[in-house]
């Protein structure tokens, strides 16, 4: 059951924020949408869990290392930005 | 109440590859600021991983190493959390099948540490905090850097089983070309999770995890600390805080960690975009096959065919470049002590002196082989083939020429010593009164008197035994 | 005009490749403001690359589409011109580099009209969550296009582009192909590149074609498919030669119609597809009824797949790399999470909310792990069915495309509308998209074609068949 505590949780391992009022529709609209996803619950514990077919070592990239990208593209995008590295505000 | 600790290790290795685990950018340490980065490690939009041949194969040999099972099938998962030097807000890691699992260390006392799994993972990028403007600054060149990660069972139970641990665990990876193991540089970084019992018990206690540890020393010092900082919580009736504590050196103290313990859920699951690995049994084989003779191997090798005392052993396997120099040198001429004395004597005196590693020298192991023959054959005193240490680590050149132009050779020739000797006797006829009267330490003097006479290439065996005849 | 004759023209010098952008610049010009499939329009780069496609041709150098005006979904990066994924969160976005499907394409020397709309980061059936507007249905542009390729397939439609690259994670190059009467390609997983291609969901990922025919989708196909080693989940499996069945002999192939698809399915849907049906086995096709049992299960085990995996993959944007950075917040924290509140739409948060829900500790099991076991079992069901069956004959989607405002606030109604399209997605099979017949409005109706891993041959030519035969209605604007 999802209530508005259980929406908060999930906010913050989404790092996203809300106010009370989005708290509580997105609540709604997770009760509605999880009731559709419960349909899942009960499926046949049996059956293998797919995964991706494995390739082989041979066919894997060589190590050989070629030109990394000039800094001032990598930096390009951000929006603020200090001794070419990317401005963080403190992580407190 | 005196508690007996617990503890599991986890060890980080940045692996030797030349390029970083999922792109091709350079692995390589330092560099100005976003200088070794690509859209893929900088986890741009719409890029893909590429897993690096050469860290799975370096990942095996880790494995190897350290006794583990190394599997046919490994995979990719992701460990979703934020921070700022990931810049993906994933870490690439293996958590459901990693390459390698169940093995094992000997360690001091002869106990048996197992480990629980070796994985692959990639590295994060480096902030450097700027506390006036209260920012971070944040530089990917370290992101995707290859990793391997070795976990332990809880199986330690004292300081010097964990050092031993970690200094195996470094030598290892460093002969077996997997990972440079500088932990001052982080190369090889160390976590401890300890935890206390009390004596008898088989229950563990809660654990706290310490990070920052970047010497065998601290590792020491920050164990006994928090031995001593549980014990004292224990003993007054509280509880340890699960946690992550950070030493520091200065303080010789842990504190605990703030960040991110908040939302400690790292919602793993199968990496989508780098497909499982197989590897076949002949290709495990192959790099089995390649895995060069391990240092314990070497120690044992010293000690037991050599003869090689169990401490010069151990200084000589310390670094492979070193052992490997030893090798090459009795491989030419079998003299294992006097190369060994040789090594650990003028030879590392000198690096000490100069600064220099062994592979920056001047000479060659057939060099320092020919010195030690010359000295065993009696061609040159002992003496002289430290002299010609010291003259190799300063011009180079070949032992013989060397030996020749310092008048190193020494002269057998015993013609004419009879009469150097009696000049001596002589000119000293005071001393050699002394000496007959009873006073046996003045035969050094009186010895030292007549190798000065004679010169450099003087064979001091033959005088001696001279000597003691006329003195008679 | 298809683009074999677009071809030859323009190789005859009977249209010259500039004039010919020109003509589609002018017509989005007078069609857009409308129609709204375009979120960037790249006059100036398409007048150039138009040059440039002229001096290959004059060189006798042309390739397959060299010349060819080609509009391109905006998730799909393009270096030097922003990249949207029609969110605010990405609305100055420029790539530094680009996909290797653009790439593959500029080598051929062909023309990139612009990127086209969507739905927000590809999230949606209806293209109506664009941060920049959603798209007009080019048929009635009071209904949706259908998403989240909406604008892709509007383009194509409304003629503002001689094809399209999408990109279909659960239906979203054949759902709004449908709703906007065109036909569109979803390749099997592992044929294109997704190098390049903003992951919404990494493992139901791959970019597809829209075009005015199944022909032509598999013409484009040829040019962008194949091994790329910048994707480890590409295959080394020969391709190309997609259209190499066309026009041949179709009559001894099985038909699988499974009957769950058509369960809660329009009823001028359903009797069109089965007259589809019909028009195969009077060719002299064997019409098979089969069984997909776990569809019930369909619709859940993909929005918790593909949201666990948009959850980790839109985790990347924070504010700091790249994309919209909040003048709130004080400390990283904080910053991140009102860059996100500020730069997502709600649907994109309904999907990262519900995916880190199925990845969490303690749902784990019971939500995500479910949801692998069946796409294990969907993935042997279409095993199964092809046992017996050469392709597969399903509806594109329950309905026609709705009016817009009508549906696309509710999350679980936009949801279980996927039902007919997410297992290809989750077996990583090629299907095709065609319009079969119209609605009582007017609007198109869409049949899908799926077939085997690899073997999109045979549905476009399948697909080509029906096309010969069938009437397509030209949108009136």
């Amino acid at each position: 059951m999802f209530d508005e505590k259980l929406t908060a949780h999930m906010a913050e391992l989404s790092k996203l924020s809300f106010t009370p009022e989005e708290l509580t529709s997105m609540t709604k609209d997770m009760t509605d949408i999880i009731a559709l996803m419960d349909t899942v619950c009960d499926f046949d514990p049996e059956v293998k869990p797919y995964a991706l077919s494995a390739v082989d070592y041979e066919d894997l990239r060589a190590d050989e290392h070629s030109g990394s990208y000039p800094a001032e593209r990598i930096l390009e995008n951000a929006k603020n930005v200090k001794n070419d590295s990317f401005v963080v505000p403190k992580v407190v | 109440m005196r508690y007996q600790p617990v503890m599991g290790l986890e060890i980080h290795c940045e692996l030797l590859t030349d390029s970083k685990v999922f792109c091709s950018c350079q692995n390589e340490f330092g560099g100005s600021e976003n200088t070794r980065v690509c859209p893929r490690c900088s986890g741009m939009p719409g890029t893909l991983p590429l897993l690096n041949k050469g860290a799975v194969k370096l990942a095996a040999k880790a494995g190897f190493a350290t006794n583990c099972t190394v599997h046919n099938y490994s995979a990719f998962d992701r460990k979703n959390y934020f921070y700022p030097d990931l810049p993906k807000a994933y870490q690439i890691t293996q958590f459901e099948s990693p390459i390698c699992t169940d093995g094992y260390i000997d360690v001091v006392g002869g106990k048996r540490i197992r480990i629980n799994r070796i994985h692959i993972e990639e590295d994060a990028g480096k902030l450097v905090h700027d506390d006036y403007e209260g920012i971070s600054l944040a530089d990917y060149n370290r992101c995707g850097v290859p990793l391997i990660e070795i976990v332990t069972e809880p199986d330690f139970r004292t300081v010097e089983e964990v050092q031993d641990f970690v200094v195996q665990i470094a030598q290892r990876m460093q002969y077996s070309g997997v990972c440079d193991a500088r932990m001052e540089q982080g190369s090889l970084r160390v976590d401890v999770n300890i935890s206390l019992m009390p004596y008898g018990s088989d229950e563990f206690g809660t654990r706290a995890e310490i990070k920052n540890l970047n010497s065998v020393k601290s590792i020491g010092r920050a164990i006994e600390y928090e031995i001593q900082r549980q014990s004292e919580i224990l003993d007054n009736g509280g509880e340890v805080v699960q946690e992550t504590r950070r030493y520091n050196e200065n303080h010789d103290d842990t504190k605990a960690l703030r960040s991110k313990e908040e939302a400690h859920d790292y919602r793993y699951f199968p990496e989508p975009d780098i497909p499982p690995v197989l590897f076949t049994d002949e290709e495990i084989e192959e790099i089995r096959k390649e895995m060069p003779e391990l240092p314990h191997k070497r120690f044992e090798r010293y000690t037991e065919e050599y003869k090689i005392p169990a401490e010069d052993a151990k200084l000589i396997i310390a670094q492979k470049a070193f052992s490997d120099f030893y090798d090459e040198a009795v491989s030419a001429v079998p003299e294992y002590k006097m190369i060994s004395n040789l090594m650990l004597g003028e030879v590392s005196h000198q690096l000490n002196e100069t600064g220099m590693s062994i592979d920056e020298v001047r000479f060659s192991p057939a060099d320092v082989a020919k010195t030690a023959e010359m000295a065993a054959k009696g061609v040159i005193s002992k003496g002289s083939a430290k002299d010609m240490i010291v003259i190799m680590f300063e011009k180079g050149g070949a032992p013989e020429d060397i030996a020749k132009e310092n008048g190193f050779i020494m002269d057998n020739d015993t013609s004419g010593l009879d009469d150097i000797i009696d000049g001596v006797l002589a000119a000293q006829a005071d001393v050699v009164e002394k000496y007959k009267n009873g006073n046996e330490k003045l035969f050094g003097f009186i010895m030292g008197q007549v190798i000065k006479a004679a010169g450099k290439g003087a064979n001091p065996a033959l005088i001696k035994e001279a000597l003691t005849a006329k003195l008679k | 005009m298809n683009l074999i004759d677009l071809r030859s023209k323009l190789d005859n010098k009977e249209i010259g490749a500039v004039e010919l952008t020109q003509d589609y610049l002018k017509k989005i010009k007078e069609r857009d403001a409308v129609i709204n499939s375009y979120i960037t329009v790249c006059e100036e780069e398409a007048i150039k690359m138009a040059e440039k496609a002229q001096a290959a041709i004059d060189a006798g150098e042309a390739k397959p589409l060299t010349g060819i005006p080609v509009s391109v979904k905006d998730n799909i990066c393009t270096e030097g011109i922003r990249t949207t994924c029609a969110s605010r969160m990405l609305e100055d976005f420029v790539p530094i580099y680009d996909a290797t499907a653009v790439a593959r394409l500029k080598a051929e020397n062909f023309v990139m009209l612009g990127k086209t709309n969507m739905d927000e980061f590809a999230m949606g059936g209806s293209s109506q969550t664009s941060y920049f507007g959603g798209p007009k249905n080019p048929y009635n542009v009071s209904c949706v296009t259908g998403g989240s390729s909406g604008g892709a397939a509007a383009s194509v439609a409304a003629g503002l582009c001689a094809a399209a690259l999408g990109s279909d994670t659960g239906g979203s190059v054949r759902q709004p192909s449908a709703f906007c009467g065109v036909t569109g390609l979803k390749p099997t997983y592992g044929t294109v590149s997704r190098w390049g291609l903003i992951a919404f969901a990494s493992s139901l990922d791959q970019i597809g074609v829209v075009a005015n025919s199944a022909a032509d989708t598999g013409y484009v196909l040829n040019s962008i498919c194949g091994y790329d080693e910048n994707d480890a989940t590409t295959s080394k499996k020969p391709q190309g030669g997609y259209t190499s069945m066309t026009g041949g002999d179709i009559s001894k192939l099985r038909i699988g119609v499974p009957k769950e698809f058509f369960e809660g399915t329009d009823e001028e849907v359903k009797n069109a597809v089965m007259k589809a049906a019909e028009f195969y086995r009077a060719l002299g096709c064997e019409i098979i009824e089969c069984s997909l049992p776990s569809l019930k299960y369909a619709v859940a085990a993909y929005y918790l797949i593909s949201s666990a995996e948009a959850a980790s993959n839109l985790s990347r944007f924070d504010g700091i790399k790249y994309g919209y950075r909040s003048g709130l917040g004080e400390d990283y924290n904080e910053l991140i999470k009102n860059s996100r509140r500020e730069g997502f739409g709600k649907e994109v948060k309904h999907r990262i909310m519900l995916g880190n829900y199925a990845l969490c500790s303690g749902y784990y099991d019971a939500y995500y792990n479910n949801a692998r076991r069946i796409r294990t079992q969907i993935r042997n069901e279409y095993a199964s069915i092809f046992e017996k069956c050469d392709v597969i004959l399903t509806p594109t989607a329950p309905t026609t495309a709705y009016e817009i405002g009508c549906q696309e606030n509710d999350p679980v109604k936009m949801y279980t509308a996927d039902i007919c399209t997410v297992t290809v997605n989750i077996a990583g099979l090629p299907a095709i998209s065609t319009t079969c017949g119209y609605d009582s409005k007017g609007m198109p109706i869409g049949m899908s074609l799926t077939g085997k891993a690899f073997d999109e041959k045979t549905i476009i030519a399948v697909c080509d068949r029906f096309e010969r035969d069938f009437d397509r209605r030209e949108c009136v604007l």
